[in-house]
């Protein structure tokens, strides 16, 4: 395993842009494990990675945390998992997570890290991080735009296993 | 007279409900999956695995059982197509169809957001239609125009989050238990809806949802309170956080939910789902001006269940809908659909 390196993001577009050159990188089978804390901006660079998948614009790329599992025509199949509201190993079973698997299409995870054992070793590793500064005023202009208001991120992206490798090696070579 | 078994199993739990006349809820038995497990101590991924159709069975037979009636006298069996995880639907589906194989009896498949529309149609006063149907829910934020229980039209839905699980996760961040949404909603009550200024994301474009924006906003503001008052949050303090988030949320609900009612030009608003239970939401929902008239299910059919499956299937036997035995889960179909069709 090498280091991880890192690029840092100004905004939600930024972020959607990254997502989408990552996306075009990406072939079938291989696996994504996303973290990153709430409201790191993890669900948004998915959108970015269903557009760099060819998915159709007007398709609507929205968090898997209830369904678990959202699913997108592309380029390739993107799978879009969620572990953070999956409560066992068994429950990840019964709900046919091992099919997501079956090399087809390009496996998202967000919050992988709470069921670690269920992604394959071979995978692409992304970290998003905000940036430690001040949160937006309280009392500021409430109806303003959000992404506006949004602190800066960093994303750390981390291969194992020979594609996982090859893959951070090409992701970052695009984002920089 | 009809009576219509469903089955429902599009995302973690399995269920099954026995309705009358599309309205009558005989029996709604909602059985968790890990539930299922319990009996062997926890874990098994042997169990596990793709024959919960067992389960389903159980689940079946206690309905009926419930209900005091039996497979005989049962007219349909209303079954979820979709969308949801395959991998769950199928133990529903299949099992359906080897029902409705062994029985004789018509299968009809249901799409699952239909039925959470159509719960609004369950109990003893059915809100009658057309109406605007607003789903809020962990999964889904959408809302739709009901003109019949087959003509159903998106008027728009979440770009990103939807608003219950702004609610759950927020929860979390501030350690709350489980399920969070509904904490938020007791917590809230001890706070300041105007304490923090928080974003109400879109509230001025169209039918479109965004709630990522708010629970990012709302996620370093308590970051932020912690850095001066420490982890956990003092109870007043999460408290006001809590109320400022859910009246930023609800705000943006409320002003969809008006719009899409002068849009539509009905009087009539259904709100369903899991967020539908939120003391709040209700509040203000209730205050939309007369004549407007706002229903929301019972609270215990607000989550997935079957009653609503049924309610849907109900009315698709009536129009002849009904489904070979050949009908497939789909992860993802909008509403309106062309499950009927196949």
């Amino acid at each position: 395993m090498s280091r991880p390196d890192c690029v840092d993001s100004r905004s939600a577009e930024e972020t959607r842009r990254l997502g989408s050159s990552l996306g075009r990188a990406l072939q079938a089978g291989d696996v994504v494990a996303l973290s990153g804390d709430l409201g790191a901006g993890k669900t948004c660079l998915v959108q970015g990675i269903a557009r760099g998948l060819d998915v159709p614009p007007e398709v609507p790329v929205t968090s898997p945390t209830f369904t678990l599992v959202g699913e997108y025509p592309g380029r390739l199949p993107l799978r879009h998992a969620d572990f953070y509201r999956v409560e066992s190993y068994a429950r990840l079973a019964g709900a046919g997570f091992d099919d997501l698997l079956d090399g087809k299409g390009v496996l998202v995870v967000e919050w992988p890290e709470l069921f670690p054992d269920a992604l394959p070793q071979d995978r692409l590793e992304v970290h998003i991080a905000l940036l430690a500064q001040e949160g937006p005023e309280a009392g500021g202009a409430g109806a303003s735009s959000v992404e506006g208001q949004d602190p800066p991120r960093r994303l750390s992206v981390l291969g194992s296993g020979e594609r996982g490798r090859a893959l951070a090696e090409e992701v970052l070579r695009s984002w920089r | 007279m009809s009576l219509i078994l469903g089955i429902e199993s599009s995302c973690d739990d399995l269920a099954a409900a026995l309705v009358r006349d599309g309205t009558q809820v005989l029996a709604s038995v909602v059985q968790n999956q890990d539930d299922v497990h319990a009996p062997f101590g926890g874990v098994v991924p042997e169990l596990a695995s793709r024959d919960h159709v067992r389960h389903v069975y159980g689940t079946v037979e206690r309905c009926l059982r419930e209900a005091g009636v039996s497979m005989d006298a049962v007219d349909g069996i209303g079954v979820t197509g979709g969308p949801g995880l395959i991998g769950s639907l199928l133990v529903g589906l299949c099992f359906a169809k080897a029902l409705s194989y062994q029985t004789g009896k018509p299968l009809l498949g249901v799409h699952h957001i239909e039925g959470h529309l159509a719960s609004a149609r369950l109990g003893d006063e059915p809100l009658d239609l057309p109406y605007v149907g607003f789903v809020v829910s962990g999964g889904h934020t959408a809302l739709y125009h009901v003109e019949t229980l087959s003509r159903i039209e998106l008027l728009g839905q979440t770009r990103d989050d939807a608003a219950g699980e702004a609610f759950d996760k927020i929860a979390k961040r501030m350690g709350l238990p489980y399920p969070g949404g509904r904490e938020i909603d007791l917590l809230a009550r001890e706070g300041r809806g105007d304490a923090f200024d928080f974003p109400r994301p879109m509230l001025r474009q169209g039918f479109e949802f965004s709630f990522s924006g708010l629970k990012t906003a709302v996620a370093l503001e308590v970051a932020r309170q912690e850095r001066e008052h420490g982890t956990p949050l003092p109870r007043a303090v999460q408290a006001d956080v809590a109320a400022s988030f859910q009246e930023a949320a609800i705000d943006v609900l409320f002003d969809k939910a008006r719009r899409a009612l002068a849009a539509t030009g009905q009087r009539r608003l259904a709100v369903v789902g899991g967020l539908a239970a939120n003391s709040r939401l209700r509040e203000r929902m209730a205050g939309l001006p007369p004549p407007v008239e706002v229903r929301f299910p019972p609270v215990a059919l607000c989550t997935d269940n079957a009653a609503m499956i049924a309610a849907v299937a109900d009315r698709m036997l009536a129009d002849g809908q009904t489904a070979s035995l050949d009908l497939e889960a789909f992860s993802r179909v909008p509403l309106p659909s062309t499950l009927a069709e196949r």
